[in-house]
């Protein structure tokens, strides 16, 4: 079954309309499009710690966090999208950086990526990380999965995917959905948008 | 050798790999410059080689995967001490270096 699919973490999928900082990065040649998913990154990382008074410490480590979790899935967005633009939207809800991706993908890419993702969701993270680390190594095979389970293992976030047909085309639309936990002990709203 | 861009300096010194700055490349292909840098420096068959990564600010996965496949060939190699130098001031080090302890147990790391 291709539309209508869901995989990962049920929760993750945030109520329509519930945050928003949203974005898109309009269609355009593979080395611009990579610029714009650090240059998207770092602009959201830097909306959200606005928002967040902590110490420079923690402060520092959320903008960090934040801009890898970002760059990571608008990085997968611009490598597997079919066409079209990608879209991105984030928030900062009850301790947690919340961001959703979405972008086309051929009908085929995406049967391949539901037969990948419940292999990485199926056991512990860091175990599964170093597996496919050390498989890679010595297949020479591409590095699939790699940024996600770094993701899960090195960052503590929980994903979720969802995949709806594209009404008359070989295209489907992908939504990709993470939660990030962060410290919020003393953020000015406990329910800030950014 | 080097490879340098506006975003990161990767150079050698002898048995010591430098990366610096921001590397976020698209993918393998990409880091595949950096990476030759590397086993360059490996294929002079030195007791030991160090990465400093004391000013790499920011590495994506794919860069973090580069490393870690040097690692696993450092092992491979035998007889060759690693060592790594990084900084706890980097939160991607803080999270993501530990899993290369796991790939080769005898590695030394000498973080400031």
């Amino acid at each position: 079954m291709m539309s209508g699919k869901m995989i990962g973490s049920r929760d993750v999928i945030g109520e329509e309309g519930a945050s928003v900082c949203r974005l898109q990065l309009f269609d355009g040649p593979l080395e611009l499009s990579w610029h714009h998913c650090a240059t998207t990154s770092d602009f959201i990382s830097d909306l959200c710690v606005l928002r967040v008074h902590l110490p420079f410490r923690q402060v520092r480590d959320i903008r960090h966090s934040v801009a890898y979790l970002t760059n990571e899935l608008l990085e997968n967005a611009v490598k597997f999208k079919s066409s079209g633009n990608v879209g991105v939207e984030a928030a900062i809800s009850h301790g947690w950086f919340t961001i959703k991706t979405w972008n086309r993908m051929g009908a085929g890419s995406a049967v391949r990526l539901q037969s990948v993702l419940p292999e990485l969701m199926a056991g512990d993270a860091a175990d599964l990380l170093i597996e496919r680390i050390e498989r890679n190594a010595h297949s020479g095979g591409t590095e699939s999965g790699l940024g996600l389970l770094t993701l899960m293992s090195d960052y503590g976030v929980r994903l979720a995917w969802t995949f709806e047909a594209v009404d008359r085309s070989e295209e489907v639309c992908l939504e990709t959905f993470a939660a990030l936990p962060i410290e919020t002990a003393d953020m000015t709203n406990a329910r800030s948008h950014i | 050798m080097e490879v340098k861009t506006n975003d990161f300096h990767a150079w050698s010194e002898g048995t010591e790999i430098h990366l610096e700055g921001t590397m976020r490349l698209a993918g393998t292909e990409a880091y595949a410059p950096i990476y030759a840098l590397m086993i360059d420096v490996l294929d002079r068959a030195p007791p030991s080689v160090t990465m400093n990564l004391s000013n790499l600010e920011y590495l994506n996965s794919s860069g973090i995967n580069m490393i870690a496949k040097f690692t696993i060939e450092i092992r491979k190699r035998e007889n060759v001490h690693l060592i790594i130098k990084g900084s706890d001031q980097i939160p991607w080090q803080k999270k993501s270096l530990r899993n290369l302890k796991k790939l080769l147990p005898e590695l030394d790391f000498l973080i400031e």
